[in-house]
C-alpha cells in the first residue's frame, strides 16, 4: 500500500533554447493524492507530458510501477494504467457521453478486428455484461440521464463530469489531472474535491496539478513545488508554509514588479 | 438489360464505398488513393485471367488462373499496395497532408501505369475478361448478366454485414474516438497509427475486391476508366447517405448513380455536343455536394457506432437538469 508507484530522476527537457524542466526529481507514493504546484511557466505540464509519454525527456529516468517509461509512446504508458487528463477537457465530441465511457473503458481485446468480424457476439456479451458497471459510474456523476446525448453538446461542467466517469471506467493505478479546476464553478468545484479524494481512498494514486491553492490544501497528501523548471520543495501542504522558497517562488514575482 | 448493368455497377460502387468510408467516415482521412486500389484489383484480376499477351500488347503475367482466385490473389496484392502507402501516410500526416500525399501516390501510380507499358500495356489496356464461367456455367449471355448481378448483390450483401458488425463494434466505435480527439484516445491507450492502418487495409481490401468484380463487368480496363475525377463521386455518393453509416453510404451509392444516370439520361442533350450528358452530370455532382453540405451535412442517414444508441438530439435536451450547475447539485447527496 505504501509502495513508490512513481519514481522521476534527474529528468531534464529543453524547447530550443529555452529549458522548461531542469534535473527534476520526486516520487509518489502508492495510494496518495500528491499536488503538482508552481508558478505559471515553473514546468509542471511539460513533467505531466514527459510523465504521460506525450513529450521525451532529454535525460532522466521515469520509473512507473517497476517499469522504465522513459520515452515510449503515450498508448503504451496508457497500457500500463497510467491515464492523464488535458488542461480543457478531451472529451470525443460526436461520440454520446456512454460511448465516451465506454473507449475509456479501455478493453482493448474487444477491439480486435478479425475477433469482431468472427466472433462479434462474444464481444457484445462481454460488453452487455461490462454494462452494470458503466451504469454504475454514469450514475455516481450524475450523467445517467445524459447517456445518449453527444458528448461535444455537454456543458462546461458536465464535461468536466465526464472526464471524471471515463477515468473512473479505466480504472488507472495513476491518474494525473491537469488542472481540473479550470473554469469550474465552486460547487462543481466541491463535487471533483469529493471524486479526487474517492479515487485515492479507491486504492488510485493521484496526482493533481492545480493553481488553487485552498483546494490543493484540502485533497492532497502531500505537495511538490516547482519553480523555473526545478522541484524547490516536497511535503506536506502545512510544512511548505514557512518554506522561504516556496513563498519566494508565489511572492517572488509580485515583489520584482515593485 | 439496362437495369442489370446499372445495378450491378452501383452494387460494385457500393462495395468500393463501404472501403472508403470506414477510412474517410469512420477514421476522419480524406483519401485520394482509393480509385487506384480498384484500378490495381482490376488489372491485376484481368493479368491473373485472360492468358499470354499476343503481340504487340504486352502485360505480365497472362496466367489463366480461376476468375474467384484471380480476385483472391489482385486483392493481396492490392493490400500490399495499401500496407505501402498507408505506412508512409498515415504515421504523422493528417488532413490536407494525407490528402496530398495519398494523391501524390495515386498519381504515380497512374503515370507508372500509363507510361511503362510491359505492366498493363499502357494506355491501350487490358481487355479479354469476357464472362468468366459463362460456359462452365452453360448460360446464356443475357442470362449470365443476371446472374452475375446477383452474384455481385450478394457479395455486397455480405460485405454490408462485416462492414455493418464492424461499424457498430467497440473497433468502429474506437476508431471514431481516435477521428474525434486522436490524442484524448493516445491518453486511452489507443496505438493511433495502427488504430488506423487496420482499418486503411481493411478499406483498401474491399476496394481491391470491388476491382476485381469490375474487371468482369466491364470486360476491359485502361487508363482512361480510373481517372481520379471518378473518386469524388464515391465521396458525394458518400456524402449524400450519410458519413459513417454503412447502410447510409449503400443507399447513397444507389441514389447518387441511378439518379444521375436518369437524370442526363432523359435531359436533352444535343447531338453536336456528345460531351454534354458527362459534363452536365459533373456540374450536378457538384451542386449536390454544395446543397447536401448546406442543409444536411449529416446525411440521409446519420452515424451510429457501436455501444448504446447515438441521440437524435441535436443539443442537450432542455429538460435534463445540468448537474454542473449549482442548482443542481444542492439536491445531491
Amino acid at each position: 500500500m505504501n509502495g513508490e508507484i512513481l519514481r522521476i530522476e534527474n529528468l531534464s527537457k529543453s524547447f530550443g533554447g529555452v529549458t522548461a524542466v531542469r534535473g527534476c526529481t520526486f516520487s509518489v507514493t502508492q495510494g496518495t493524492v500528491l499536488g503538482l504546484i508552481g508558478p505559471n511557466g515553473a514546468g509542471k505540464s511539460t513533467v505531466v507530458d514527459l510523465v504521460s509519454g506525450f513529450g521525451r525527456p532529454d535525460a532522466g529516468r521515469i520509473t512507473f510501477a517497476g517499469t522504465q517509461i522513459t520515452g515510449r509512446r503515450p498508448d503504451a504508458i496508457a497500457r500500463l494504467g497510467l491515464i492523464r487528463t488535458f488542461q480543457t477537457p478531451r472529451e470525443w465530441p460526436r461520440l454520446t457521453v456512454l460511448q465516451n465511457v465506454l473507449v475509456a473503458r479501455c478493453a482493448y481485446s474487444r477491439e480486435a478486428l478479425l475477433r469482431t468480424i468472427v466472433r462479434g457476439r462474444s464481444i457484445r456479451r462481454d460488453e452487455l455484461a461490462d454494462q452494470i458497471k458503466v451504469m454504475e459510474i454514469l450514475d455516481r456523476y450524475q450523467l445517467a440521464d445524459l447517456r445518449d446525448i453527444k458528448a461535444g453538446d455537454l456543458s462546461g461542467g458536465q464535461k468536466r463530469l465526464l472526464e471524471f466517469a471515463r477515468i473512473a471506467a479505466a480504472d488507472p493505478s495513476l491518474v494525473i489531472l491537469d488542472e481540473p479546476m479550470g473554469g469550474v464553478n465552486p460547487v462543481l468545484g466541491t463535487r471533483i474535491g469529493e471524486a479526487v479524494r474517492q479515487f485515492a481512498d479507491d486504492g488510485h494514486t493521484v496526482i493533481v496539478v492545480e493553481h488553487n491553492l485552498p483546494f490543493i490544501e484540502r485533497i492532497c497528501d502531500e505537495v511538490v513545488v516547482m519553480d523555473t523548471g526545478e522541484v524547490i520543495a516536497q511535503g506536506p501542504f502545512d510544512s511548505l508554509r514557512d518554506n522561504p522558497r516556496v513563498v519566494d517562488a508565489y511572492l517572488g514575482m509580485d515583489q520584482s514588479h515593485d | 438489360m439496362y437495369w442489370i448493368s446499372v445495378i450491378t455497377e452501383s452494387a460494385i460502387f457500393a462495395i468500393l464505398a463501404l472501403g472508403l468510408d470506414m477510412v474517410w467516415g469512420w477514421c476522419g482521412d480524406f483519401d485520394l488513393a482509393f480509385y487506384g486500389y480498384l484500378a490495381l484489383g482490376s488489372y491485376m484480376t484481368m493479368v491473373l485471367t485472360i492468358g499470354k499477351p499476343t503481340p504487340p500488347t504486352e502485360y505480365i503475367l497472362g496466367l489463366t488462373l480461376p476468375y474467384p482466385l484471380a480476385i483472391v490473389v489482385a486483392d493481396v496484392l492490392v493490400v500490399a499496395l495499401a500496407a505501402i502507402i498507408g505506412a508512409v501516410a498515415l504515421r504523422n500526416l493528417r488532413e490536407i497532408y494525407f490528402a496530398v500525399t495519398t494523391l501524390g501516390a495515386v498519381s504515380a501510380l497512374y503515370l507508372i501505369v500509363e507510361i511503362y507499358t510491359p505492366l498493363f500495356d499502357g494506355y491501350n489496356g487490358l481487355f479479354g475478361l469476357i464472362n468468366p464461367g459463362q460456359s462452365a456455367l452453360n448460360l446464356t449471355y443475357n442470362g449470365y448478366r443476371q446472374v452475375f448481378m446477383v452474384i455481385v448483390l450478394v457479395i455486397l450483401a455480405l460485405t454490408y454485414l462485416v462492414v455493418q458488425r464492424l461499424s457498430k463494434s467497440p473497433f468502429g466505435r474506437m476508431l471514431r474516438a481516435v477521428r474525434e480527439d486522436e490524442r484524448a484516445a493516445a491518453a486511452y491507450g489507443r496505438g493511433i497509427f495502427f488504430a488506423k492502418y487496420r482499418a486503411y487495409l481493411f478499406g483498401a481490401a474491399l476496394a481491391g475486391l470491388a476491382g476485381g468484380l469490375f474487371a468482369a463487368y466491364i470486360s476491359a480496363f485502361n487508363p482512361s476508366a480510373w481517372t481520379p475525377q471518378e473518386l469524388l463521386v464515391i465521396y458525394a455518393a458518400i456524402l449524400v447517405g450519410g458519413r459513417g453509416n454503412p447502410r447510409g453510404v449503400i443507399v447513397g451509392v444507389f441514389v447518387v448513380y441511378i439518379g444521375f444516370i436518369e437524370l442526363t439520361r432523359y435531359l436533352p442533350s444535343p447531338a453536336s455536343r456528345p460531351e454534354f450528358a458527362p459534363a452536365l452530370r459533373q456540374v450536378l455532382i457538384g451542386l449536390l455536394i454544395i446543397l447536401m453540405l448546406r442543409f444536411r451535412p449529416a446525411g440521409i442517414f446519420a452515424e451510429r457506432s457501436g455501444g448504446g444508441r447515438a441521440s437524435r438530439a441535436e443539443g442537450p435536451d432542455p429538460a435534463v437538469p445540468d448537474p454542473a450547475q449549482p442548482a443542481g447539485l444542492g439536491a445531491d447527496s
